[in-house]
């Protein structure tokens, strides 16, 4: 990709500044060849990749090579995009959102600082993947179980960070955030709750802080960067039971959310529940062509000839009780009895404990894998894929409404239909799976016509996404309008009053600082 | 349809590498009692147990001590090791050009050159993303390249 310069920033400039840049960190972590931008480019680009084309990127390792880093940055206007290892597939991967900015990718910031299986925590640095800290916990033999998402590819903080999210007790990621370290647009160096006092030991553990607690202010932001972080992890259960319930219809997850989350609240079941569409289990088990040969959505009866060939359900619900086994066993039957009451059928039992083997897809246990990702090739060619994922509270009347609107749009748009709903608490993250081929044109088109109509009827029908891919961030943020989008402007006003010249990720969720102000509404989907 | 069944059937068989459809073997299979009976007659093959990686230590990665083998290991191997993302996937094109299902393994092939395993990695193909030189460096990757690279 050729090089895309910054807003206001001279060639000369640019030269002068990748020189610095060079000099801080070494010439060979600076990397603005052609091939480097398309490396850094988002290669699931629902578009032009150069769309959201960096000028290259630079990789310091230590954070006083950050706060150099932040240092050039502000002296040349040279806006950065910070990655911690530049994962984040169907969200914009590496690519920043402002095209020319130079991505700084935190990749070699990959040190376990601390690893202790007494309290349950890490001390991480952003570079740290779920697979290097799931390799660390077995070669120390620790009673540990991580909380992985579907691709364990990618940083453990930069997933918590984006309000990523895992199928354990600790599935909701960021709220097992505790304690930052952040270098600020200014190059200050600050830590976030017990950690502003020098040489505090419950930094990592206590959630708050002496006086406001700042800590996911720099969650899905652009007001610093998280040089590392105090993450909890989950004590290794005793026993866990897998409970699977294959879902007949298509309209019985209105009970099934209306079971599940009594059971949730109650503390009966503590895990974030996953609830995927047959889809989800088709997608591994060969590409769309050999189960449905032409371009339309597959229709209804093909769909309902699948589920019977392949013994599917609409919806698989694989609930999973961590825990000692008497509590287990007995969290098991008020589970099977609230379950019997919409369900003959029993669910199939499969126990886990202590000391038996994992296998490479025991994602509910805590196991790392990139398999998930397979997905993509359901669709063949350069596939890639984009989540539309609105935010619904956990109840069979708001699960069943949003499903129903966006299976109609969906299939308005003749694409497939593939959703799944996570049970997290009182809400559901649901995710309607949008999958593409990149090299088919018109495939996009579609995609992008169908994602925009997508955000606009959840927000008409009173529903948001807690996470979007980079041409919508605009949009999105639109979306959120209460009294004037005062929301958006205050946080304009905070990231114009930490980072001046504005050259931390600017337009990252929506927010624009004053000097690209410019920028907003453009290099949209 | 009956072909893809056909073509799904056959690479079912074919290999444990190729077992993706980990809730079917779930659903059949209680751990502890596989543990002791072994996995039920008829049904896939278990999937394998997490691959873990080589472990490279701190030293300067424009530099690299450890082996081409070390290195494939650590940084392609969370998808090219047994069982992996990358594996499955060209285990299942392997089988559909007529080659056994070990060749759906890197360290299997003696077709990859050098010069094509520095390609695909800094250019990427089908479902394999393009690799930063913050992934992989220049050194790190001529390395790799050279263990793969048995073809000619």
């Amino acid at each position: 990709m050729k090089l895309t310069l910054p807003p206001g920033l001279s060639p000369q400039n640019f030269d002068a500044a990748v020189k610095a840049l060079q000099g801080a960190v070494g010439a060979d972590w600076v990397m603005t060849t052609d091939q480097d931008r398309d490396a850094y480019a988002d290669i699931y680009a629902p578009g032009p990749e150069t769309l959201w084309g960096s000028s290259g990127a630079v990789a310091p390792q230590s954070v006083e090579e950050i706060q150099a880093v932040v240092k050039i940055a502000n002296q040349y206007k040279l806006p950065l995009w910070t990655v911690a290892r530049g994962k984040n597939l169907g969200y914009g991967t590496a690519a920043p959102r402002m095209p020319g900015c130079m991505v700084l990718d935190l990749g070699r910031m990959n040190k376990i600082h601390e690893l202790d299986a007494t309290l349950g925590y890490a001390v991480l640095e952003p570079g740290v993947g779920f697979i290097d800290l799931y390799e660390e916990i077995q070669r120390r033999k620790l009673p540990l179980m991580m909380s992985v998402p579907g691709n364990g590819w990618g940083s453990v903080l930069g997933n918590a960070l984006d309000h990523g999210i895992g199928y354990t007790p600790y599935g909701l990621h960021a709220t097992k955030l505790c304690g930052m370290e952040v270098v600020l647009g200014t190059g200050d160096l600050v830590r976030t709750g017990l950690g502003a006092m020098e040489k505090n030991h419950a930094w990592n553990l206590f959630p708050f802080g002496y006086g406001p607690t700042w800590d996911l202010m720099f969650s899905q932001s652009n007001l610093g960067i998280v040089t590392k972080a105090g993450l909890w992890i989950m004590p290794e259960p005793e026993t866990s039971l897998e409970l699977v319930f294959d879902i007949p219809n298509a309209e019985d997850i209105g009970w099934v959310v209306d079971t599940l989350t009594p059971l949730k609240l109650r503390g009966v079941v503590d895990q974030s529940i996953f609830i995927p569409s047959w889809l989800g289990k088709m997608v591994i088990k060969g590409q769309r062509k050999d189960f449905w040969d032409k371009p339309s959505a597959i229709p209804d009866w093909r769909v309902a000839e699948l589920l019977k060939e392949h013994k599917l359900g609409y919806w698989q619900v694989a609930l999973r009780l961590y825990g000692d086994e008497n509590i287990v066993k007995a969290q098991a039957e008020v589970v099977k009895a609230a379950f019997k009451k919409n369900l003959a059928i029993p669910p199939i039992e499969n126990w886990w404990r202590q000391g038996d083997p994992t296998h490479v897809m025991d994602t509910t246990l805590g196991v790392p894998s990139a398999i998930p990702l397979q997905m993509g090739d359901w669709v063949g060619g350069r596939s890639a894929h984009m989540g539309f994922s609105p935010v619904v509270p956990a109840t069979g009347a708001h699960v069943l409404g949003q499903m129903k609107r966006s299976r109609k749009i969906i299939s308005d748009h003749d694409v497939d239909f593939y959703a799944s709903f996570t049970i997290g608490g009182r809400f559901c993250n649901n995710v309607n799976m949008l999958m593409y081929d990149r090299d088919k044109p018109e495939q996009i088109e579609t995609m992008k016509k169908l994602f925009d109509a997508l955000i606009v009827d959840a927000k008409a029908s009173g529903y948001g996404e807690y996470r979007t891919h980079l041409g919508w961030m605009d949009g999105v943020m639109d979306t959120y309008d209460f009294n004037d989008h005062a929301f958006r402007k205050m946080n304009e006003k905070v990231k114009d009053a930490l980072d001046p010249n504005g050259i931390l990720s600017p337009g990252k969720q929506g927010i624009w600082p004053t000097a690209y102000a410019g920028q907003r509404g453009k290099a949209l989907a | 349809m009956s072909r893809a069944r056909t073509l799904l059937g056959a690479v079912a068989l074919a290999t444990l590498a190729l077992s993706l459809s980990a809730c079917e073997v779930k659903n059949k299979t209680d751990n502890a009692a596989a543990n002791q009976a072994g996995p039920p007659a008829g049904g896939p093959p278990p999937l394998p147990p997490y691959q873990m990686r080589a472990q490279i230590g701190d030293g300067d990665r424009l530099k690299p001590s450890a082996t081409g083998e070390a290195l494939f290991s650590n940084h392609c191997g969370a998808c090219h090791l047994a069982a992996g993302m990358g594996t499955n996937l060209i285990t299942a094109q392997q089988v559909a050009a007529g080659q056994p299902p070990e060749k759906g393994l890197l360290v299997n092939r003696d077709d990859l050159t050098a010069d094509y395993v520095k390609a695909v990695v800094r250019n990427g193909k089908l479902a394999m993303p393009r690799q930063t030189r913050v992934d992989i460096t220049d050194a790190e990757l001529d390395k790799v390249a050279a263990f793969l690279g048995k073809g000619k």
